[in-house]
This record gives structure tokens, sequence and C-alpha cells, in this order.
């Protein structure tokens, strides 16, 4: 069984007492301790402004415990990528920026897209999944 | 200037033939800017439980209305049950993002875009005896003197707190503008008219002259246990 650990760990001087928030998974297949995910995809891009791009080509398994991995290591801090997931907008990922959620990729408009704006980003993600699906060639 | 930080770390020996050790720091900031985010909800721990699997029912994380759209707003999450089948199901508006099973965690920027909010003018007019009363939204408004003014009886309105809307009001003026906390569909400006009742003694009156029915928030965050048996999860907001 492979073993992928994520671990966060958040710190601040914003409140009155030092906040430091720290917690780790091993990413499982869904519903499960004995099987972890075994498949992972891995890429680094340059967004020119305005482009938009389908971060997975294939279909992961709906509804199972995928994890996404992402981050914009753009140096200028204008410079952002704007996250959909199918027409829904979900947040504005800045240079410097990373974020780790479940994919439920439930179904086509549950792709994940992201579009550069202020500049050319340099994206990088990982997809840690249990299987997937191939699109057909056009 | 507060810093905060966000560290990930990805490790594993044996996923791929190589060793996959991948560490990134984040420092928050404002949208655009090198200025660290000013505000935080705190980390907040929360268990849900329903009667029956039936009656299990979303819980609102958080209102986008509440907070700056478009703004580098994160938000933290963990499901920290320890059974392994249970996970609740993160959605934004009504999109689902996925399923965080036990033990798991995520970490999100979220845009914050909520709908517009139903609003609608009140007007008042003549003359209010001592008593009289104005109810809306469970808050009654009672005159305080006989012969009060409609300006008189507009500043009473606006010192009241209602737990639904807030207030716009001028000094001087007859009128005052009621706004919905929470962005939402028509028909709240329909149940906003007829809970406004008026007991008066005399000839005062309290008249709704204008309104405009908002729309729904377009990026709320909710999330569902799986199970209606007690799950726990924890959550932070770092928002600007």
């Amino acid at each position: 069984m492979a073993t992928t650990t994520a671990a966060v760990t958040l710190t601040s001087d914003l409140l009155s007492d030092n906040m430091s928030v720290s917690a780790s998974t091993t990413c499982m297949k869904a519903g499960t301790t004995a099987d972890g995910l075994d498949q992972m995809e891995y890429a680094y891009v340059n967004l020119v402004t305005g482009d938009e791009y389908d971060l997975i080509a294939a279909t992961p398994t709906a509804s199972k415990a995928s994890k996404l991995y992402l981050k914009n290591h753009s140096i200028d801090e204008t410079y952002f990528v704007a996250i959909t997931q199918g027409t829904q907008a979900i947040g504005k990922l800045y240079a410097g920026d990373w974020m780790f959620i479940p994919a439920d990729f439930h179904d086509a408009a549950g792709e994940i897209a992201i579009t550069a704006n202020g500049g050319t980003n340099k994206i990088c993600y990982a997809l840690f999944h249990e299987g997937i699906t191939l699109n057909a060639s056009a | 200037m507060a810093t905060t930080t966000a560290t990930i770390t990805l490790s594993s020996t044996d996923l791929l033939s190589d060793e996959l050790a991948l560490s990134t720091t984040a420092t928050l900031t404002t949208a655009g800017t090198a200025t660290g985010v000013t505000q935080a909800s705190g980390l907040s721990r929360k268990t849900t439980s329903a009667a029956a699997a039936a009656a299990i029912q979303a819980n609102v994380l958080y209102r986008a209305g509440d907070y700056l759209a478009n703004g580098a707003n994160k938000v933290y999450i963990k499901n920290t049950s320890t059974t392994v089948a249970e996970f609740y199901t993160v959605v934004i508006d009504q999109e689902v993002i996925g399923r965080l099973y036990a033990g798991d965690w995520m970490f999100m920027p979220w845009i914050a875009t909520s709908g517009t909010k139903a609003l609608f003018t009140a007007t008042i007019d003549a003359t209010w005896a001592v008593g009289d009363t104005w109810e809306f939204d469970g808050i009654t408004m009672t005159a305080a003197s006989a012969g009060d003014t409609p300006v008189a009886i507009m500043a009473q309105i606006d010192a009241l707190n209602y737990p639904n809307w807030t207030t716009t009001y001028v000094a001087t003026e007859a009128t005052i503008i009621f706004t919905a906390r929470y962005a939402s569909d028509a028909t709240e400006v329909v149940y906003a008219t007829a809970d406004s009742t008026t007991d008066t003694a005399g000839d005062g009156t309290m008249v709704i002259s204008g309104a405009a029915a908002g729309t729904a928030s377009e990026s709320d965050i909710t999330i569902r246990p799986s199970v209606h048996t007690d799950m726990t999860y924890e959550t932070m907001l770092i928002h600007q």
C-alpha cells in the first residue's frame, strides 16, 4: 500500500494568542484505512493571462477521496489564477499561495479549471487519486 | 503587520519510484499586495448530529455576504472523526467540492461572492401616542412619548437591533431603509412586508413605500455529515 501523508501548519500572530494549528492525514482511498491513494499526476505549467486550463484532462473516479494540491509559484504579488469548478467560482490563488482540497469530480461539471490573471502565472499541481477514466480522443 | 503562514508538506516514500517530499510555505497576504491579512475567525470546533439519517441537515460554515468578495480569503476545514467511513461533503453554493473523510483536512481560497440583499423603505406619518407600537422581525418599537413626531419615531426604530435586518437612517427624515443581513431571493421582501404590524391608538401610520428583491448568495460554504451520529469538524477562516 502506498502511504502518502499531507500535513499542514497554520501559524499567525494575528490574534491575541499566537495561533499554531497543525493537522496531518494519510491520503487513503475512500472509507478505508487499509489502502492508500496509489496514483498521482504532477505537472508544472506556465499560463499566460487569460488562458484557461483544465487541470484534469481525464476523469478521476467520482465521489472518492481524491486530493488536489495546487500552488501558484509566481512571484509578482498581483498575479493570480481564478479557480473554478464547473461554473462555480471557488477563489483566487495569488502568487505564493497554495491550496489542498478533496476533489469530487462527480461529473463533467466537477472539472476544475484555472484562469491566469495579471501576467504569466507559474502553476504546479498534483492530483492524488484512485483511478481515472480517460477521455475519448477528439 | 501580522504575519500568517500556511505550510503544507506532502510526503511519500513508496507512491513513486522516487521519494516524494514537497514542502512549501505561503505567507498569507491581502489580494494583490504584500500586506498580511488582518482578520481571522479563529479556530472553531463543532459536533454535528441529527435524530435520524433522514434528518441530516447541512451546516453553514461561512456566509459570503459577511466577508469581502474577491479577497484573498482562505478556509481551513478538518474532519476530526476517527471512523473511517464517515465524511463531510463540502459544498460551495450548490457545487460539491469533495468529501473530507475521517482525519482529512482542506485549505482553499474562497471568493466569497455574495448575491444582493433584499431591502425595503418604510415611511412613517401622522401622530403617534405614547405606547403605540410598530413590530417587525420580532422586535417591537414602543413610542416613548405622546405626540412623537415621525422623525422621533424613526429615531427610535433605528436604535433597535433587528436579528435579520440592518437599518439605514438619516436623522430628520421620516423614512428608513431596512436591508436584509443575508442575500436571498425575492420572497423575503414579501415576508418583510407581511411581518410589519402597527398598533396605534391615534392616526399614526407606517407603510412600505418601496422595496427591492434580493438574489441568492453565490458562494456560501456548507458541509453535510454523512451520518446522523456525532461527527466533529474544525474550521477557521482567514480573510481580508
